[in-house]
């Protein structure tokens, strides 16, 4: 007998079918398979494609109830998800079975318990049998509606198929029998071909319909072979470097071949005094002061913390709360321009640039207030003065976001600078090697940066395969380096320093020209952004006269956000400055969702980078337990919305993590 | 878990001729394989002869709720189309059409069965579903998808060198199977009785 759950998916009524994957042998054939075998240890699937409420499936200890009543010795049991998946179910098994077991039971479906059999040094036997439902695909499983038959038939019905709704897959017309509408077989089913008479008919299209000729069906369409080489190659492809990441749509094309151009000089800047990670920092001019070009206007207020720079010369008109685009308001220091951009007196070349010691770099950098500019801002000086010896420093070239390339063109257009910046870094941190890690969409720049550095023999240009998040740090170097920072832990514990494209340019700039941090490249794009480009723009522009200049954006339901489609966050206001982290504005569809509950299709587990466990965490916090989800390592967890991205009921996972993080940080 | 393709040209360009079209496109499973090149490309040759009113490029449109509300946001594109064309599998198609009921919706790609891969994107076919788990007997390895002949009782005798008669690049399973047997020192496994595959599908067998 085969068990199969259906409950309500939403009020409407539309059901989701709970498919179990799997089922218990029958207790005859499981009381004379475990006759011979003792010590057993058991695991468990938790199953997938299935209601997400009770973590832990019944199998299990209905299976351990059996083996006890025969007297057998259980060494131990585990219930783990998605054991087919091979990269975390090894880690998972390396501890697990006991000293002691003889025996390791598995109630999965076949891939669950081969995973197991191919690693398990002892026998292994299957306690269940898997079912099969060919036709279940597609996210939703409310109901087999696609047989994949791999020639669809749908054009020619009107978008009903005939090899899964009718009884008798028929593809060229009814078969006669059917009665009232209903069909022959199944007197509770629509006659299939009715629907599709009556859709057509409704469409004005059976003229066309009944003169189609006859379509053989052909079922040896399908090469096994053919599709296992090319799940394969795309899993294996996938998979390099570092488990999970996912492949999102480039989009790159808008604006990758525009050159850089400079945004015209704003009347009005708004600085915010916090632009960093870290204390805000305090202002050092009062209203009514004018200001020069690069003049500090305000200082680092502590160990981690910014100073912040004018970018233009005029007059300081306020210095209040005004509009942030993450933080909802900040003090901020407004500058109305005079037009003249005269230099303030502090902004010198440095003498002998060559002579400058670690330590005069690292003060040279905290003064420009220069910090890291990919979005986190974190002060870079900081970075420069790692607790650990470093030996190699990567420079992040793969801008993996999509539709952004300012650090692409920043690359191409200010080779030498980046270059200079990075030899700087290795000078101050004492790295032997700098490696500039570029993806492979961006050939240009990969030539580029080769040519420039064929003779520098400790800085190498790495080629990596486009993947989404490569440009995280912990991405990085283990797909670079091959070493994995530990839970909790900094680049500098495995050695490394990663550094900004742009952050890097900057630091040349301090250097050569005395010049702080006050302007940045901003990519501004979108498809639903009229002129994209790639601008050069003064910190504390306003974000809504850049979206003007590039010629607004078509239609009204469209998405602000500051940063990538994946990283970025929503700007509900675009009357927000432009900031040190600001690498893009993108103009995107508003897309249309509404969360859904959790099917455990497993894919968020199966992209996220640092493999972690997402569906729990969406699960624990709306239990609001908060332990749980420490103890599922939610503090690890990147937020590169990997496992939103792919979620197919558009579960906002990332806001669920961002509250669990909040939770446990109060609880220490 | 599918794949689906893009139907030949001919066929595409015969659905689209003399039509205004929307397009809908379903990156939901693209990893397992939504041809998203190709389907760019098909869309650049609409656009460029002006017949285009629309694209949507969204996922997982196999789920009703979601896509109904992504449909409306474009229902007057959707409207000045003669037809719309979805770049999906079979289930993306027909939730479309479900919704746009009056409207001539066509799947402009067809959808490869890949029974054996089910679980989450597995990287082998190393499991039919046949409904009657054979692992126990052979040690951990599945004769139904390692013998090219799917067979139950031991190897056919046709393997030389360890290769398979089918497919000389493929492993004999049943040479595995013994070997994997062998290492447990489980090898009276194979005097089991013979099990006769029962080929109903689950449905046939609850009812």
């Amino acid at each position: 007998m085969i068990m199969r759950f259906v409950y309500q998916i939403d009020k409407e009524g539309e059901q989701l079918e709970n498919y179990t994957k799997y089922q218990l042998k029958s207790s005859d054939e499981l009381t004379s398979l475990l006759a011979d075998k003792d010590n057993l240890f058991i695991i468990a699937c938790n199953k997938c494609f299935k209601e997400f409420e009770t973590v832990d499936e019944p199998d299990c200890a209905e299976f351990e109830k059996l083996a006890a009543e025969q007297g057998k010795t259980i060494t131990g049991s585990a219930r783990v998800d998605f054991l087919c998946n091979k990269t975390q179910t090894e880690k998972k098994l390396q501890d697990m079975i006991p000293e002691g077991t003889e025996n390791v039971f598995v109630i999965s479906c076949g891939l669950g318990i081969q995973t197991v059999a191919d690693m398990a040094g002892t026998p292994v036997f299957a306690a269940s049998n898997s079912l099969n439902y060919t036709g279940h695909h597609g996210m939703a499983l409310t109901k087999k509606s696609c047989d994949a038959c791999a020639q669809c038939y749908l054009n020619i019905t009107g978008g009903i198929c005939p090899i899964v709704d009718c009884s008798k897959s028929l593809v060229n017309g009814q078969c006669g029998g059917a009665k009232n509408g209903k069909c022959e077989v199944d007197s509770n089913k629509d006659c299939a071909w009715e629907k599709i008479y009556r859709r057509l008919e409704k469409q004005g299209r059976l003229e066309e319909f009944l003169n189609q000729p006859v379509q053989l069906r052909d079922y040896s369409k399908v090469n096994f072979k053919v599709i296992n080489d090319y799940v394969k190659s795309v899993r294996e492809s996938r998979f390099e470097g570092y488990y999970g990441g996912i492949h999102p749509s480039e989009r790159k094309e808008f604006t990758e071949h525009l050159p850089l151009e400079r945004f015209p000089d704003p009347e009005v800047v708004v600085i915010p005094l916090s632009m960093h990670a870290g204390a805000p920092a305090n202002p050092v001019v009062q209203v009514g002061d004018t200001v020069m070009v690069g003049q500090k206007i305000g200082e680092a207020a502590a160990f981690i913390s910014s100073p912040v720079h004018s970018s233009v010369s005029g007059t300081v008109i306020a210095i209040e709360s005004r509009k942030h685009a993450t933080r909802g308001e900040c003090m901020s220091v407004v500058i109305r321009s005079d037009g003249k951009n005269t230099l303030h007196e502090s902004v010198q070349p440095h003498a002998n640039p060559e002579n400058l010691t670690p330590d005069e770099i690292v003060e040279i950098v905290r003064e420009a207030g220069i910090v890291g500019m990919g979005g986190a801002g974190f002060p870079t000086s900081v970075k420069l003065k790692p607790a650990k010896p470093v030996d190699t420093i990567l420079l992040n070239g793969c801008e993996c976001e999509p539709l952004l390339t300012a650090d692409h063109r920043v690359l191409l257009e200010y080779a030498d600078d980046v270059i200079y910046g990075l030899k700087a870094m290795l000078k101050t941190v004492g790295a032997q090697k700098g490696i500039i890690v570029i993806e492979d969409n961006k050939q240009d720049a990969i030539e580029l940066m080769q040519e420039k550095t064929a003779q520098c023999s400790d800085i190498d240009v790495v080629v990596a395969k486009t993947k989404y998040p490569q440009g995280a740090e912990k991405m990085l170097i283990k797909r670079v380096m091959g070493r994995q920072v530990p839970r909790g832990g900094l680049p500098a514990d495995v050695g490394c320093v990663v550094s900004n494209i742009s952050t890097t340019k900057a630091i040349a700039d301090a250097i050569l020209k005395g010049m702080p941090l006050i302007e940045r490249v901003v990519t501004v794009t979108g498809e639903k952004l009229k002129k994209p480009g790639n601008y050069i723009v003064k910190i504390g522009t306003n974000t809504q006269d850049l979206i003007d200049y590039c010629g607004g954006v078509t239609g009204d339901d469209i998405t602000i956000k500051a940063g990538g489609p994946m990283m970025g966050f929503v700007v509900p206001d675009a009357n927000v400055p432009i900031m040190k982290g600001s690498n893009g504005i993108i103009a995107v569809d508003t897309d249309h969702t509404a969360e859904q509950p959790c099917i455990k299709c497993g894919r968020c587990m199966d992209v996220c980078p640092m493999e972690l466990t997402p569906l729990y965490f969406a699960k624990y916090a709306d239990e609001e337990n908060w332990q749980g989800m420490k103890d599922k390592n939610v503090m690890d967890c990147l937020e590169c919305r990997c496992c939103e991205h792919i979620c197919s009921s558009k579960i906002p996972l990332v806001t669920k993590i961002k509250a669990g993080k909040n939770a446990v940080r109060g609880m220490k | 878990m599918l794949i689906t393709q893009l139907k030949d040209k001919e066929t595409l360009v015969s659905l689209a001729e003399g039509k205004k079209v929307f397009i809908v496109n379903c990156h939901g499973c693209k990893e397992v394989h939504f041809p998203e090149k190709e389907a760019l490309e098909f869309q650049k040759e609409l656009s460029a002869s002006g017949s285009l009113t629309g694209v949507i490029t969204t996922d997982y449109i196999c789920n009703p709720d979601n896509m109904k509300l992504r449909l409306q946001k474009h229902i007057s594109e959707i409207e000045a189309a003669d037809a719309v064309l979805v770049l999906s599998c079979g289930v993306g198609v027909q939730t479309v059409a479900e919704y746009l009921e009056e409207k001539k919706v066509c799947a402009a790609c067809d959808t490869y069965p890949l029974p054996g891969f089910q679980g989450v994107t597995a990287l082998e076919y190393d499991c039919d579903q046949c409904g009657e788990c054979y692992l126990n007997l052979t040690g951990g390895i599945c004769p139904i998808t390692a013998c090219s002949k799917s067979l139950v009782n031991g190897q056919c005798g046709g393997s030389k060198n360890g290769k398979c008669e089918v497919d000389s690049e493929m492993e004999c399973g049943w040479e595995r199977i013994y070997r994997r047997l062998k290492q447990l020192g489980r090898l009276d496994a194979l005097k089991c009785p013979t099990q006769v595959r029962n080929f109903a599908t689950d449905k046939d067998v609850s009812q």
